[in-house]
């Protein structure tokens, strides 16, 4: 199979490229794509275990009519670090290379049940700073350390 | 180290790991006048008003900083709850804090069980949050006074090799002590204890960061060798709950257990500290021999929080 036969081109949206292969689920849950079913535009094209001249075989996940915002493709980027992203408008396409992220926000649930940002009465800003050197987020209010392979089994959906 | 310039006025102590040298000594300072001439702090504080929110049991934590604010001539506010029942009750932290920050004090000590509540609080309100433990995060001004122990007994930090024993794992007293000696020149650390209840890898990643060497005694013949290399043994409560087997806890507790057994491998100047209160992990009988540190490490929560309110509130 060609690379070129399954990756039919989009004229608006985003590519997200060189997934380690059959990682695509994790990065779906990372970036919460289920909150795009909200959008009647938008369609999620997933390609599981493709060639991939550089790596092998890898995922590849379009998002017809969505543009992911930059700290999501910085959350991709940090735990798959071959990923590229790359947002189309009108055929024309934008390489992105996102730059790792300082910090961490949202996204991610701290994996300490008796962390405060766990709380349920209190609705406190979960939030990570990234130790690019040491390959760990550490949660800014209890210190816990979860390693960036870690990171999608913690994906708050 | 000449002259630096440290003001603590207004700072939150939240995490020991937010310490530097030279903020550390000067609560030495401070203590030393504290235990010299207490009468020079009486009154100090007079017109401030210090809240002291226990959403957790605490005796002499508690005690220490309510009567270090009494005697410096602070008002005390105590919110003391530690059932987490008519005071929190269905409310949450946030708004908890906000209420007392609307009675106008000008600080707020709070012990808390989750992790990270110290840090969320001083987020949360203007005035400076002293974190007086935070679950089995941090117990940051423990740390602050088994340092200033420490510092008293030997002169020096600088140096020293230190053994930590029992439960790292879940204890808050462990990390804040590691984080604050960690800023001392050339000092060893040895945590020794099973691998369910070794130091946290958060503790190990600062350690390594922070270029301090230590390493993990993990096999219980091994202990009174290392023990015998000690200048200091730092022990804590060993926990029957904490492990997923009961019968490993009965097959363990003895090796974990100080008595004059294990100190018959120790130099005469060994150290030995307790945050208390003990149960059986500590044997009275080192009650009457010179390694015996606790009482006086004890007695140094006075001074050590007088020192802080002064630095924090004072001036
Ligand atoms: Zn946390």
């Amino acid at each position: 199979m060609e690379e070129g036969l399954l990756v039919r081109k989009i004229d608006w949206g985003t590519v997200i490229d060189h997934i380690p292969a059959w990682r695509a689920d994790r990065v779906l849950r990372l970036i919460d794509a289920e909150q795009l079913a909200k959008d009647p535009e938008v369609s999620v094209i997933v390609l599981k275990n493709v060639p991939s001249r550089k790596y092998g075989r890898k995922d590849v996940i379009k998002l017809y009519h969505h543009h992911m915002s930059r700290t999501d493709a910085a959350l991709v980027k940090l735990i798959y670090p071959t990923v590229t992203v790359n947002y189309i408008r009108d055929w024309k396409v934008e390489k992105y290379q996102p730059e790792l992220p300082d910090v961490i926000e949202g996204r991610v649930r701290c994996p300490e049940v008796t962390c405060i940002s766990n709380s349920k009465r209190d609705p406190v800003v979960r939030r990570f700073r990234v130790l690019k050197e040491d390959g760990y987020i550490q949660c800014y209010y209890c210190d816990a350390i979860v390693e960036f392979s870690s990171i999608p089994d913690l994906a708050v959906a | 180290m000449g002259e630096v310039l440290v003001s603590l006025k207004g700072a939150d102590v939240v995490s020991s790991k937010d310490f530097t040298r030279p903020m550390v000594e000067r609560v030495f300072e401070v203590a030393d006048e504290a235990l010299r001439s207490p009468e020079r702090f009486s009154g100090s504080l007079s017109g401030k008003r210090v809240a002291l929110l226990f959403v957790e049991p605490s005796t002499r934590t508690y005690s220490s900083f309510h009567v270090a604010a009494r005697k410096m001539g602070a008002d005390v506010l105590p919110l003391v709850d530690p059932e987490m029942t008519s005071l929190t009750k269905g409310e949450s932290l946030y708004d908890t804090l906000k209420m007392i920050e609307g009675y106008g004090v000008d600080c707020i000590v709070m012990r808390h069980p989750a992790r990270g509540a110290a840090r969320y609080a001083a987020d949360v309100v203007r005035v400076p949050v002293i974190n007086a433990g935070s679950g089995s995060q941090e117990h940051p001004t423990q740390s602050l006074l088994d340092a200033y122990t420490i510092r008293r007994k030997r002169g020096s930090i600088d140096g020293l090799r230190i053994g930590f024993l029992g439960d790292l794992r879940f204890s808050r007293t462990v990390p804040s002590l590691v984080y604050t000696l960690s800023l001392f020149k050339d000092v060893t650390m040895h945590f020794i204890a099973p691998p369910a209840l070794q130091v946290r890898p958060e503790v190990e990643l600062h350690l390594r960061k922070r270029g301090v060497s230590y390493d993990k005694v993990e096999k219980q013949s091994e202990i009174p060798r290392v023990v015998g290399e000690l200048d200091v043994l730092y022990v804590t409560r060993l926990q029957k709950e904490r492990f997923p087997d009961p019968s490993e806890y009965e097959r363990l507790k003895g090796s974990y257990r100080v008595d004059m057994e294990l100190l018959s491998n120790a130099r005469p100047t060994l150290g030995v500290m307790h945050p208390l209160p003990r149960v059986d992990e500590l044997d009275p009988e080192v009650d009457g021999t010179p390694h015996a540190w606790y009482f006086e490490q004890a007695s140094y929560g006075l001074p050590v929080r007088m020192a802080l309110y002064h630095l924090i509130l004072g001036g």
